[in-house]
């Protein structure tokens, strides 16, 4: 996986960007509940839902190429778990408004997500009093996945530059090898990080 | 296993966020109790490995692959608490970073697969960890409690999904235990190949700190009591659909199509020629259950050679 | 009478937890605003050598007085006071570096220390422009190049005012021009510093004074160019001569 299109666009400098991170969660929340609730009568919300959403992510200055193809690549399990209704009466009506309703929720956490840093979230998070064990536990997980997601990356490229063999049994234990070899980093460089905090003067 | 936003009703999203939080807040008090300093990077790091082990890709069958939850392993390598707190950061780092998952399902996400998933796992591993000494107890159990840790997520994602009307219970139920009771498997072979290499690497950081017992007898009654639990909550999906399980087979899981029309043991969950399909759904809970305990004993044996039981103890 | 050394360390011992013997007797002194390097080979003990100066090592402190900073033995009760005197820079910076921003880590120390609000902010600010990297708060750890990597964990413990700087192979896989700037940066801080380090020529330009660590043990210490000219003796300690000495007279 490439990481660098994570945080390409959450530093811009736009309004929406600009707005404080718990108005934006407020937002996003309100409109994905209102959308948890809208009813098939309901569609001029669903317009206007639609409306704020393309006025928002136009004024974020995030190219729209962009939003769109991160809302299509996770598009297709919407439409799969909306299938489900179809074997219900009245399923076609069902299953439009599920999409939609849907489709909606994920565009708003899309325009979220790109238009706030995580490390405002996570201050957010301490504020609403999320137990500081977790946010910790989030904000090193923030900091170290891309370092593990490069070692990942090394250790499958190092792996396929030897691996001759196509049979499946061996390349799952090949993956679960390299997934042990993964863990036991992590676990080591979780000694590392815990003698730096230490020696950085921190008290448990 | 991650619901979108838009599939749950608002009770049964705030419902289940509420149970969760309980859970989550519990499990903080239990990790301030008994957490040592050192662990807190440490599970930021697990949390960090499970995300990336997420993934890591394995070939299922017909060019398609799937992935690891996860649960299990984080539970028997940390402790059922840590896991628990360990894969809600994996969720929330999905859904506020990447929008995997939905952010009002953030709630009922975390309980299937953090919750469920972590608890149900670490509970079942201890249990059956008695099976066997050293390593090939401990990859014995993890697997057992690998398959039974995504089962139950996915009933009570399934559940979750019934109770908001977005689809039949008797559609969704039985499709999304028969099509995870093959998955399952692929998570438990993935948690006892991972944990043995692990073992391979650092042997003290599998199973660490837990006390080996040796009392074997108290697995029959365990594994039993486990079997007959498992089967009770089979029971109401007898009712399903003739052909449900072939339908979800082809539509449902997308991505692990090709494992289900492989079939699962027994289709349908219900045994031929029993009249009551209640009894028929119970009694083919508690065949699939033995024989997955029956296939993990296997792989502990087969991933373990009994030289290497002894050592690992250390 | 003169002046305390900033760090004294006498007859130190340790073992790990395996039994390994890490470190023999090892006895030298580091007067303020000094700066002395440590070199030996690979697994001589130069890192857990370090980890004892700001008392992460061992795990809790025995106030042996083995370890003294400014004439105090480490002891569980001055222990912050130690970190705070002591900074110490990990030879990876992605272990050092644990928070999602430049700015937070920056603060991480210092807020350790229970500083907070505008100080806090100037702190940060001052730090990180002292490493030339102004304006960098926001920015993620990994964007960074492994140099700039490097300054923000300098700016760190230069945040803490940190009297003592500890540093574990500053210029380890960097190239040349990061080597240069983290060499330029090392001879502008006024601090005491000890520097464990392969890079020899680093120790040729930043230290007055070496220390040869091997098997746990000093087996020699002394002024850097006549130790460091010492074909016989570097050779033996697997290290070697350094270029730059190589056309310069011991007595030059």
């Amino acid at each position: 996986m490439r990481h660098d299109f994570l945080d390409r666009y959450s530093r811009l400098a736009s309004p929406v960007h600009a707005l404080p991170a718990w108005l934006k969660a407020l937002a996003t929340l309100t409109l994905v509940m209102a959308m948890a609730v809208a009813r098939p009568s309901w569609w001029p919300a669903l317009v206007v839902a639609t409306a704020l959403l393309v006025a928002g992510a136009w004024l974020s200055r995030i190219p729209a190429g962009f939003l769109l193809r991160r809302l299509l690549l996770l598009e297709p399990v919407v439409v799969v778990v909306a299938t489900l209704a179809l074997w219900q009466p009245d399923g076609g009506m069902r299953f439009a408004l599920l999409v939609a309703r849907s489709t909606l929720s994920l565009a708003a956490l899309i325009l979220f997500t790109n238009t706030t840093p995580f490390g405002e979230v996570l201050e957010l998070l301490r504020r609403c009093r999320v137990p500081s064990l977790l946010v910790t536990v989030l904000a090193l997980m923030y900091r170290y996945v891309f370092v593990l997601v490069d070692e990942a990356a090394r250790l499958q490229r190092a792996r396929a530059s030897r691996a001759f063999s196509r049979s499946a049994a061996r390349s799952w234990r090949s993956v679960a090898s390299g997934a042990g070899q993964l863990f036991v980093r992590s676990s080591e460089r979780a000694e590392r990080v815990f003698t730096a905090m230490c020696a950085r003067g921190w008290r448990p | 296993m991650h619901v979108p936003d838009g599939f749950l009703s608002l009770q049964t999203a705030v419902g289940a966020a509420a149970i969760s939080a309980v859970v989550v807040g519990e499990c903080v008090r239990r990790l301030h109790r008994t957490l040592e300093p050192r662990q807190v990077p440490l599970m930021g790091l697990a949390a960090t490995f499970v995300f990336a082990a997420q993934m890591l890709n394995f070939p299922v069958a017909g060019g398609t692959s799937g992935h690891l939850l996860g649960a299990t392993l984080a539970a028997v390598l940390l402790g059922p608490a840590a896991a628990v707190l360990v894969m809600i950061a994996v969720l929330v780092v999905q859904c506020l970073v990447f929008a995997d998952g939905g952010l009002l399902a953030l709630g009922a996400n975390a309980l299937n697969m953090a919750v469920i998933g972590s608890l149900a796992g670490g509970g079942i591993y201890r249990l059956v960890r008695r099976l066997g000494v050293g390593l090939r107890g401990t990859v014995t159990a993890a697997a057992f409690a690998a398959w039974c840790s995504v089962l139950l997520a996915a009933t009570a994602c399934a559940v979750e999904l019934a109770l908001s009307d977005t689809a039949p219970a008797r559609l969704v139920l039985p499709a999304m235990i028969g099509v995870h009771a093959v998955i399952g498997l692929g998570e438990a072979v993935i948690t006892a190949l991972v944990l043995v290499s692990i073992a391979a690497i650092r042997p003290e950081l599998v199973g660490g700190g837990e006390p080996t017992t040796h009392r074997r007898t108290s697995l029959v009654p365990g594994g039993l009591l486990l079997a007959l639990a498992l089967a009770a909550l089979g029971a109401p999906f007898a009712s399903s659909l003739p052909d449900g399980l072939e339908w979800v087979a082809t539509r449902f899981g997308f991505e692990h199509r090709a494992v289900a029309t492989a079939g699962a043991p027994l289709p349908d969950y219900a045994v031929p020629g029993i009249g009551s399909p209640l009894l028929a759904t119970a009694l083919a809970g508690v065949a699939g259950t033995l024989l997955m305990l029956g296939v993990s004993y296997l792989l502990g044996r087969l991933l373990v050679p009994s030289g290497r039981r002894q050592r690992s103890e250390t | 009478m003169a002046a305390v050394n900033a760090i004294e360390v006498r007859d130190l011992a340790f073992a790990y937890a395996d039994g390994t013997p890490a470190l023999r007797g090892v006895s030298f002194a580091v007067a303020e605003g000094e700066c002395v390097g440590i070199i030996g080979p690979n697994g001589a003990g130069k890192s857990t050598l370090l980890l004892h100066l700001n008392g992460v090592l061992p795990e809790t402190p025995d106030g042996s007085g083995a370890v003294r900073v400014f004439g105090a033995p480490i002891t569980k009760a001055n222990l912050y006071e130690i970190r705070r005197t002591v900074g110490l820079l990990f030879q990876d910076p992605d272990d050092q570096l644990l928070c999602p921003t430049v700015g937070e880590d920056v603060a991480f120390g210092p807020r350790q220390l229970g500083l907070g609000g505008p100080e806090l902010g100037a702190r940060v600010t001052a730090a990180l422009a002292r490493v030339g990297l102004a304006g960098f708060e926001a920015r993620s750890p990994h964007h960074l190049s492994r140099g700039e990597k490097r300054r923000v964990c300098l700016a760190g413990l230069l945040a803490c005012e940190s009297r003592v700087l500890v540093l574990d192979e500053p210029t380890s896989e960097l190239d040349p021009r990061g080597r240069r700037g983290i060499e330029a940066l090392l001879a502008s801080i006024p601090a005491t510093m000890l520097v464990a380090t392969h890079d020899l020529e680093i120790v040729v330009e930043l230290c007055s004074r070496v220390v040869v660590l091997d098997h746990g043990q000093i087996v020699a210490a002394g002024e850097t160019v006549a130790l460091l000219s010492d074909e016989a003796l570097m050779l033996a300690h697997g290290l070697e001569r350094p270029h730059v000495l190589r056309h310069r007279h011991p007595h030059e």
